[in-house]
């Protein structure tokens, strides 16, 4: 049942081929190619298909660590992984989110990792003003893995990780809606108005 | 864009123009709610990215509320399979 898992992109960008290569490099690529991709990446997790998948296996998920703990926490960080996982390794955020989860079991590594990422960027970005500057550097830390980003490079993880962040809202928000709803009542009853509403 | 070159795989290093900046600032406007119907030149980068971060930050209160939220419903659902399964079978459609 579970099994059903479309391929929603289906773009040559989740090839390990493009994966390998960095992202500054599709200017190189001929229009129709980037054109290709632009749509592709404005669809992202704005379609109703999506959020679905997203909430069915949210609610998978939760209900397998619903054994050990269904503290808010553990939700918050069971949504974001599920979410990382539905980026499908295109991006560095979702990457940053499932290496955070990895790391985290293996203390000594996430250590080394945090040593790491606080190493200054060496940055020949003078031509910005440093006000602009000091913003850029609080979005790099708000949008994880990336707080060594060029300009161009963070704003599309940025474009991403909010579409992303809206449709977790919006999908979350509707699991909510519906719980509550069928909580205290019979579920049959419930769900006929709720369907039909 | 003709001036970026490939180093390392660190991101830093490749020079930028103004009018990058220009053109990648107003693409970000266009994801920010609040700012989404202002002119571009009336919005100064540095509101920009500011507005993009409590963007951000307002997003990620959102989903902490909610999985607050959800962490107590699903505490007090008994019978989580069935449940689980209606909400699986109504997603699906």
């Amino acid at each position: 049942m579970a099994s059903f898992i479309p391929n929603l992109e289906s773009a040559p960008d989740t090839c390990p081929e493009f994966k390998r290569r960095k992202r500054r490099t599709t200017d190189e690529k001929p229009a129709s190619f980037h054109s290709h991709q632009r749509n592709q990446r404005i669809k992202r997790w704005r379609t109703q298909r999506e959020q679905h998948i997203y909430s069915s296996k949210l609610i998978q998920a939760l209900r397998r660590s619903r054994r050990t703990s269904s503290a808010a926490k553990e939700v918050h960080e069971t949504a974001d992984i599920v979410l990382a996982v539905l980026a499908k390794g295109t991006t560095r955020w979702s990457k940053a989110i499932l290496t955070a989860r990895k790391m985290a079991r293996h203390k000594k590594a996430k250590v080394a990792a945090n040593t790491r990422l606080r190493k200054p960027a060496v940055s020949r970005e003078k031509r910005k003003t440093p006000v602009v500057q000091r913003k850029l550097k609080v979005l790099g830390r708000l949008v994880p893995g990336c707080r060594k980003l060029s300009f161009p490079n963070l704003l599309e993880e940025t474009s991403d990780y909010i579409a992303a962040l809206e449709m977790q809202v919006r999908a979350m928000t509707a699991i909510t809606e519906f719980l509550a709803g069928s909580g205290p009542q019979p579920p049959a009853d419930r769900l006929a108005s709720n369907v039909n509403s | 864009m003709s001036s970026r070159r490939s180093r390392s795989r660190q991101s830093s290093g490749s020079r930028i123009t103004d009018d990058q900046i220009i053109d990648l600032v107003s693409k970000l406007q266009q994801l920010i709610p609040e700012l989404r119907g202002r002119r571009s030149d009336k919005v100064s980068a540095s509101k920009v990215l500011q507005e993009t971060c409590n963007y951000i930050r307002n997003l990620h209160r959102k989903v902490d509320g909610l999985s607050d939220r959800l962490s107590q419903l699903l505490a007090s659902t008994e019978t989580d399979s069935d449940q689980a399964a209606i909400i699986r079978s109504l997603l699906m459609e």
